[in-house]
């Protein structure tokens, strides 16, 4: 897809976010990682299927 | 000597990043079990500008800036499906 | 006070399981026990206990909206324990993903 192909190697997503994790969370780094990730799946999960629409349209705080 | 006192260091070091590390993880993993304990509330947001909404908490995103809800109830209407910026956001609130 | 969102996780956790009082954006003041604050966005988890129903009511103040937090009471086990209850009705088991 685009995303991976626009992005040069140094800034795949997958592989830094391991590397951050590990730093910032230690021996939890593998737990902390699958709680997220199965967040953020529903999270995309949800947006795909429901199509929500920003509100307010314009940020109250910008 | 130099050597010694700086291989102590380290140890320090390591210790200190090894409790950070253990108090990140604890605070991490407690706020993540909130918001899996929100989703499919009814949930209270505050806003800037003296906004409330209330609506259905569906997910965040990781970064914790995007909530996805259904329901919102807006001073104008109900939106079936929305994204709140948590930027926008100052309290939100829900019962257990 | 240093900033809240600078604080580091070790500072954050002095104030988990205590009572607490928080003065965010525009004065707008929230009290409750401290369950976590997140590290990534600085948000501040505060729970209010009620007495009748056995409910309690948590509140999430985001990290960028906090001004201050001054700890008006000490945690104890109890606390400690009720707070975990809250979050975790399976009695801490770890959640299958």
């Amino acid at each position: 897809s685009w995303r991976s192909s626009a992005l040069p190697p140094s800034e795949r997503p997958g592989q830094r976010r391991g590397v951050e994790m590990k730093k910032l969370y230690g021996e939890n780094a593998a737990k902390i990682q699958g709680m997220e990730t199965a967040m953020q799946l529903t999270f995309d999960r949800n947006c795909d299927r429901k199509q929500p629409k920003y509100w307010p349209v314009i940020p109250l705080k910008l | 000597s130099t050597t010694i006192s700086s291989s102590t260091d380290t140890e320090t070091d390591s210790v200190q990043i090894g409790e950070e590390q253990c108090a990140r993880s604890m605070l991490r993993e407690s706020f993540l079990r909130t918001l899996i304990a929100m989703t499919n509330k009814q949930v209270q947001f505050y806003m800037y500008e003296r906004v409330k909404v209330n609506a259905v908490f569906g997910a965040s995103d990781i970064d914790v800036l995007n909530f996805q809800v259904s329901d919102l109830q807006t001073p104008i209407g109900v939106q079936k499906e929305a994204l709140l910026r948590c930027q926008d956001v100052i309290l939100y609130s829900f019962d257990l | 006070m240093v900033e809240w969102r600078q604080l580091k996780p070790l500072e954050w956790c002095k104030y988990v399981n205590k009572k607490v009082k928080v003065t965010a954006h525009e004065k707008h003041q929230f009290d409750g026990w401290v369950f976590t604050v997140d590290p990534v966005s600085a948000s501040i988890v505060l729970v209010t206990f009620q007495e009748k129903g056995g409910t309690a009511t948590v509140r999430v103040v985001t990290g960028h909206a906090v001004q201050e937090v001054e700890i008006l009471q000490e945690g104890n086990e109890e606390t400690a324990r009720r707070l975990r209850d809250t979050f975790m009705p399976l009695g801490g088991q770890v959640l299958s993903l």
